[in-house]
């Protein structure tokens, strides 16, 4: 399938389809049935599952989770983009699609807070004892965090 | 005797220190980097496996929307230090990728040049690196040293021995020095001629053979389905590389074949590994004959001031280690909204340790983490 | 009964403590044995002065596996949290005397990774450190000239941070507790926070 023929299908099962250059297309899907998209995109070889990350749409109050699909046939790559609310950051898992997804999605709860439905193990994975906002959300301040705990200066403080 | 069921239990069944927790790493002499695995053991034999991950974590995807595109250039390379210039093409790529920039011919060049010579460092560490965890502490010092050659070369072209900073959006800093590319060739010249002696030493090695045919075995399905990339992907008998499926650089232009493996165990890797370094030379070689003149960048202004167009792109480029990829959102902002990196490590590292290490021996643990090419700064992030 | 002149033992005691502590300084800085724990990416630099072209060990000074056994310890490059809390375990372990090395421009004032939420900026704060070596990261030959005033501090008995840990150890104790002994959050956007609830989730 080239990439004319795959913007079409996908279209035509009513996903947001458009290309971004050659050999990479973005896709938005709806939350409540992205999972079904996904089982359809791996049953026409796209196989690797390269990265899934969220992202903070602070201004339009919602996250993002941005699943990076690949076809090793086709030649394709997907950026396959979900969103969800910023409120009730919920979303289904796709462990069952892919074993590796467990890592990733425990990735993005640490560090958006956004809760994936169906996988088992979301316990911390890179912070300890983290009691803040989750670092990555765009309402957490690093500098200022930085700067209370750690006593950083910008700058290196004044001379 | 039976080797395979001579496990401390054997010996010590009723001892009560028979099971017990073992942190490989953070500190452990076994472990590349910083990073462990917390062990449940049973005598000398793995029972559980726990991810004990984050000691590298800085948190440089927060960072990076804070500072400049260029700025980002200095934190990028910090990704995998082992193999940094494939960090500094794959994001530069996915910025001229949303800017829609063409690089000039000799920019691509000169990115292949470095890329592939960032290979080589990185598996000159990997294959001393095997060597190191089963022992042989001779092969580390060799290819440190042959590493250092081409250190050198890199700060002759560069300026800097480990992070080079070289390529930037829209091409590369600067041209080559006068005599950099004789230079180069004479290097690569030596760098092959040790070859045979690092067979003799490591490949043809019968010590090698028995350790590790047959130590965590991934079929071709598995691999394809699992994320894993690179020299992990091609050593379980799958010939793909993102060279050639989507060419980056002067890839398209350079003549090589995917090496692949067919067995999928560690000794495919560390094979793999071996033909891929050599593989690495070939092209750095056909790059310097290739090479044409020109400009080696193009024009985008003030990149202190550089402002990128609304848009995303993920790039991705073919590193030692595997897949890099970058995924980028800019709001047409001084600063990106949002840089997500996918590192190679991460399948290997978190997903395949829970597969493989459980009835594995502690012995094998270091070199299995070796041919695998586990970095951790990469997915600790 | 003899009468023993306590003031002149005193003092030939205390002379021939003075000639063993040069005796046995000018020996241990010449068998400095360093841990084998690569903090940060400054690691990367230790293998080649490790091996054969810089050849580290013609000081005397070898990678050693465990903090019982090891002098020195090597900070080479930032230190998150974690590893933060990991350093001070092995410090403590480490037996006396010890030295430290903060090694690279993360160590001294967070480098470029100064505003960052999980690392720390100056690792002086939380243990004390001998000496520095600025440059990320810096070059073996940094290292090796490092590596030799840091022997010849030991050789005069300047090298002596291990004491303040002890003599300041409230100092050093409140440091680590600001960062690791936290019952609150730090900033109080974490009230934003959501928390997943289970039976609400199911329902749906």
């Amino acid at each position: 399938m080239n990439i004319t023929e795959l913007l079409k299908d996908l279209n035509s099962r009513g996903l947001e389809a458009e290309k971004i250059c050659d050999g990479e297309i973005k896709v938005i899907a709806n939350k409540d049935n992205f999972i079904t998209h996904l089982h359809y995109l791996q049953s026409i070889n796209y196989e690797h599952l390269a990265n899934i990350n969220g992202v903070d749409y602070i201004d339009e109050n919602e996250f993002e989770v941005v699943y990076q699909i690949y076809s090793y046939t086709d030649k394709i790559h997907i950026i396959f983009k979900v969103r969800i609310p910023r409120e009730k950051p919920v979303i289904q898992s796709i462990v069952d699609l892919w074993e590796q997804a467990q890592f990733y999605e425990r990735e993005v709860h640490e560090f958006y807070g956004i809760h994936f439905e169906g996988n088992k193990d979301l316990s911390p994975l890179f912070l300890e004892d983290w009691m803040d906002l989750p670092p990555l959300r765009k309402d957490f301040d690093t500098e200022r965090f930085s700067e209370i705990v750690m006593g950083s200066m910008r700058n290196g403080g004044k001379k | 005797m039976n080797f395979d069921s001579y496990t401390l239990t054997k010996i010590a069944k009723n001892d009560k220190y028979t099971t017990y927790d073992l942190f490989f790493g953070p500190n452990h002499p076994g472990m590349n980097g910083n990073f462990g695995y917390v062990l449940d053991m049973v005598g000398t034999e793995i029972n559980n496996v726990r991810i004990n991950a984050g000691q590298l974590h800085r948190g440089f995807e927060k960072l990076m929307e804070r500072r400049g595109w260029v700025q980002n250039l200095t934190l990028v390379p910090r990704i995998c230090v082992m193999d940094p210039d494939p960090n500094e093409v794959t994001y530069c790529m996915a910025v001229e990728k949303i800017m829609n920039v063409e690089i000039p011919e000799r920019a691509k060049y000169l990115r292949t040049i470095t890329l592939e010579m960032s290979r080589l460092t990185s598996l000159l560490i990997s294959i001393g690196g095997a060597g190191a965890s089963l022992g042989l502490y001779t092969i580390m010092h060799w290819t440190m040293a042959d590493r250092d050659k081409v250190l050198d070369m890199f700060e002759w072209l560069t300026g800097g021995r480990v992070y080079h900073i070289y390529n930037i959006p829209g091409g590369v800093r600067r041209d080559t020095p006068k005599g950099f590319l004789e230079k180069l060739y004479e290097t690569m010249e030596y760098l092959e001629s040790r070859l045979p002696d690092y067979d003799s030493l490591l490949f043809e090695n019968p010590i090698i053979h028995k350790r590790l045919k047959g130590l965590g075995p991934v079929t071709k399905e598995e691999a394809r389905k699992t994320g894993l990339s690179g020299p992990n992907l091609r050593a379980s008998g799958n010939a793909l590389d993102i060279r050639k499926d989507a060419p980056y650089a002067a890839y398209s232009e350079l003549e090589f074949d995917i090496i692949t493996q067919e067995e999928g165990d560690a000794f495919a890797r560390a094979l793999q590994m071996r033909l891929e370094y050599e593989q690495a030379i070939d092209l750095i070689k056909q790059a310097i004959k290739k090479m044409p003149e020109g400009d080696v960048h193009a024009n985008l202004g003030n990149l202190g001031m550089l402002k990128v167009n609304p848009g995303e792109a993920y790039a991705k480029v073919e590193s030692s280690k595997g897949e890099f990829g970058y995924y980028i959102v800019s709001k047409g902002e001084k600063k990106p909204y949002r840089v997500s990196v996918r590192g190679p490590s991460l399948p290997a590292g978190f997903l395949w340790a829970t597969k493989h290490l459980p009835k594995m021996k502690i012995d094998d643990v270091a070199v299995w983490m070796g041919t695998f090419g586990i970095c951790a700064p990469d997915f600790d992030k | 009964m003899q009468i023993i002149n306590y003031a002149d033992e005193e003092r030939r005691q205390e002379d021939n403590r003075k000639l063993w502590d040069k005796v046995t300084a000018y020996f241990r800085s010449r068998s400095l044995w360093m841990l084998h724990y690569c903090t940060g990416c400054g690691a990367m630099e230790l293998p080649p002065i490790m091996t054969s072209r810089w050849d580290i060990e013609r000081f005397g000074i070898v990678p050693m596996a465990t903090p019982r056994q090891a002098d020195i310890l090597l900070l080479t490059g930032y230190a998150s949290t974690n590893t933060m809390k990991r350093i001070i375990r092995t410090y403590e372990q480490m037996p006396e005397p010890k030295w430290v090395i903060a090694f690279g421009s993360c160590t001294v004032n967070g480098g470029m990774y100064w505003d960052s939420y999980n690392t720390v900026n100056n690792v002086g704060e939380y243990i004390p450190i001998d000496i520095t070596i600025a440059g990320c990261m810096p070059r073996p030959e940094a290292i090796l000239d490092t590596m030799v005033k840091l022997m010849n501090m030991v050789k005069s008995g300047d090298a002596k941070a291990f004491q303040k840990y002890k003599d300041n150890y409230g100092y050093y104790k409140a440091n680590q507790d600001k960062l690791f002994a936290r019952t609150a959050p730090v900033l109080e956007s974490a009230s934003l926070k959501y928390v997943h609830n289970e039976t609400e989730g199911s329902e749906q």
